[in-house]
């Protein structure tokens, strides 16, 4: 029953997508990854939620930094390669350490980033 | 050239249930007077357009619409809709009403439910208070006759409603489809089944014979010899495999839907405007194309090429030599055959584009490499790439059920890797898709040793020199890999269950073997073996038939395999196969991918 619960509201946030308060939304994925926590199998689960509800908090505030918005509902990945794309390395930099991205992981988006602007020289550089 | 298939060659008589399908919904549509707005769900039109021509509908004085969410446009008065029991559905249908009475239009409506009403779809409609507004029917449409030895039950969501959900609804609509065809031709006397959904169907039909008995003369022998029950569960690993039949790869790049392909107009060589669809329909009316469907697609390339020069051959002579009358005609009657040749080397051109690109070869490979399962580290790191480069997740997903599947599930450490690596990379949203996968045990950490390599070696599922040109075995469809299902369906026409039952222990779920009927005192029943004996009763000097059903869906390359068996010499069956839904890799993982929002 307890496990049902927490489905139900790990799926309820992403239901109200594109809703402007944010603000709700990260509480409840937060109070579903409390709801994961309590039972031992779902330590998992209970992570992905703790991460989902941190990206979205950085999301947002690059949201207002940036003035553009298009960065909430995107995944890690895409994050990272929006800032770079948007030549925020400092930002990208940053939403890799905080997730501890793969180094692997990170060249194969860098690659990806750079060679959609055609900077190719950053591309060289690095 | 008609979309509709021509069935006169089927084993049994299809064109009756295919009569009977139309002679219902024109009976329905007769007994609602007047002109009258059809609105079928989109999801059903391209079943309907197999059963019935829209020429024959206008005769009706019906206007056919598709459902969707915009208000319907029409004078008629007289609203039908013809839907499967969704509730999703059943909103739409609201939204429409409500949408006509706020503008005061008064109309009558009528809902008809495929194949028949549920409690659920008729709650929404007493919720939103249209009840007492709507005179509500069924369209008892169970089995839609694809091809001549191809039955589809159109239940897209089968697999997955039973496995995610628990819902095993869609078994009970299988078990009547069996069953009402057992009515046309006589109870099948050998059942053999594998898999839980298998056996279960089989129980559900033996409930329904003893409650609503088929009647057989006890000297008649019945059309069907046997049925055979496949649950897809029992063969994950086939369908996740990239198919390599002509046929199969049709449907891999262009998804193959009822019968038909859609796709640029450009492709097939006609110059109309851009960005123009147009249907190609494909089934065995077409004689070259039931010729080469089945074969590996290396070789239908190389047929086409022979076909051609030797037309261009024959017209070279036409022009220089003198012609008797009777040349001529054969000449004109191969003439006859060229927009079908056209038609299939466009296709094959455009098919070819896409085989021959590295990735593709790549895939390939992999696919192989996994099924071999012996090199563990570099699947693992093969998808682990993948993801790192968001590639598309279906195909993702596709390789790393395979690996899952042929591993008994991953180890915890790095199912858990691959898992966080997924949500990074796609968003977390797809955290219920692999909640999904989990519970239907397509991707899951490992428990136990896999089995996969015992089952792959006892049933011989890997065959090294596969000669693609002259196939001996039935692995030519996959270059290589014979498929699971197949290799169980060979083994169950051949001898039944007992001689392979250690294996069929090793797979998912239980399997059974009955007779069923007043046949048990009929001696050769015993096994199929000894039907050769019994085809001297079957009128009209036909060979015994088998029918495979296959719960969850079958590929195109196994219905190939199926085709090729029963061609082979020494097999004195003809097989028909019936299906939840013709389906590949993409539309299987399609239906554990969860949408949100």
């Amino acid at each position: 029953l307890l496990w049902k619960e927490s489905w139900e509201l790990g799926k309820n946030p992403m239901a109200s997508k594109g809703s402007p308060l944010h603000g709700p939304r990260i509480k409840l994925i937060e109070k579903a990854k409390d709801l994961f926590a309590d039972t031992k199998e779902h330590a998992f689960e209970s992570k992905a939620a703790e991460e989902h509800a941190r990206l979205l908090r950085i999301q947002h505030d690059l949201e207002v930094t940036t003035k553009q918005a298009i960065f909430v509902d995107s995944s890690i990945s895409d994050t990272i390669r929006t800032c770079i794309v948007l030549g925020n390395h400092r930002a990208a930099m940053k939403v890799k350490t905080e997730f501890k991205v793969s180094e692997k992981r990170w060249y194969w988006l860098k690659v990806f980033a750079l060679s959609t602007i055609r900077d190719w020289d950053a591309l060289e550089k690095f | 050239m008609a979309q509709i298939p021509n069935l006169d060659n089927a084993p049994v008589n299809l064109t009756s249930i295919r009569e009977q399908s139309q002679k219902e919904l024109v009976n329905l549509l007769k007994n609602i007077r007047g002109k009258k707005c059809l609105v079928v769900d989109p999801k059903l039109g391209g079943s309907l357009s197999l059963i019935i021509q829209t020429s024959i509908l206008k005769e009706h004085g019906v206007e056919l619409r598709h459902l969707s969410a915009d208000p319907v446009q029409t004078d008629c008065i007289k609203v039908v809709y013809l839907v499967r029991s969704q509730p999703s559905l059943m909103k739409l249908i609201c939204s429409n009403i409500q949408n006509d009475g706020s503008k005061g239009l008064q109309r009558e409506y009528y809902v008809y439910f495929v194949p028949r009403r549920t409690v659920v779809c008729e709650k929404v409609l007493e919720e939103e208070k249209l009840h007492q507004m709507v005179t509500i029917g069924e369209y008892p449409l169970y089995i839609v006759p694809l091809d001549e030895d191809l039955l589809s039950f159109e239940l897209d969501l089968a697999y997955k409603d039973c496995l995610v959900d628990g819902d095993t609804s869609s078994l009970w609509h299988i078990a009547k489809a069996i069953h009402k065809l057992e009515f046309s031709f006589g109870v099948i006397p050998n059942v053999r089944a594998k898999g839980k959904a298998s056996v279960r169907v089989a129980d559900i039909l033996n409930r329904m014979q003893a409650e609503e008995p088929v009647n057989t003369p006890d000297m008649v022998v019945p059309e069907i010899n046997t049925l055979i029950l496949i649950d897809r569960e029992v063969d994950m690993v086939t369908p996740l495999c990239s198919q390599l039949t002509y046929e199969g790869l049709l449907d891999e790049f262009l998804h193959v839907n009822n019968g038909s392909v859609e796709l640029d107009a450009s492709i097939m060589g006609v110059q109309q405007q851009e960005g123009k669809k147009m249907k190609v329909p494909l089934n065995s009316s077409d004689k070259l194309f039931k010729e080469i469907r089945d074969l590996n697609f290396e070789v239908v390339v190389q047929i086409l090429r022979q076909k051609a020069t030797s037309m261009k051959q024959d017209y070279t002579e036409m022009t220089t030599t003198t012609q008797t009358v009777s040349e001529l005609k054969d000449f004109v009657k191969k003439l006859n055959s060229l927009p079908e040749m056209t038609r299939h080397i466009n296709l094959a051109q455009h098919l070819s584009t896409f085989t021959s690109k590295p990735s593709f070869l790549g895939k390939l490979d992999m696919e192989h490499t996994i099924v071999e399962a012996q090199s563990y580290d570099i699947c693992f790191e093969y998808i682990e790439e993948m993801i790192q480069k968001q590639e598309p997740l279906l195909n993702v997903l596709r390789l790393l059920i395979l690996f899952s599947i042929t591993n008994a599930g991953l180890q915890k450490r790095h199912y858990d890797y691959l898992r966080r690596e997924l949500l990074h990379s796609y968003g977390f949203e797809h955290m219920k898709t692999l909640n999904n996968l989990e519970k239907a045990g397509l991707f899951k950490k490992q428990e136990s040793k896999s089995n996969w390599p015992t089952i792959k070696r006892a049933l011989q599922l890997v065959v090294d020199d596969t000669d693609t040109a002259n196939p001996n075995d039935i692995a030519y469809v996959f270059s290589g890999y014979a498929p699971l299902s197949i290799r169980l369906v060979q083994h169950a026409i051949r001898s039944g269950w007992r001689p392979v039952e250690e294996i069929l222990k090793l797979l998912p779920g239980p399997h059974l073997e009955t007779k069923r009927g007043g046949f048990s005192n009929s001696p050769s029943f015993d096994n199929l073996s000894g039907a050769s004996t019994n085809i001297a009763k079957v009128p009209d000097g036909r060979r015994a038939l088998v029918l495979v059903v296959f719960l969850g869906g079958v590929t195109f390359a196994e219905i190939s395999a199926l085709r090729f068996l029963s061609a082979q010499e020494g097999m004195a069956y003809d097989v028909i196969i019936a299906t939840t839904k013709v389906v590949n890799g993409h539309t299987l993982v399609e239906t554990f991918v969860e949408k949100l929002g």
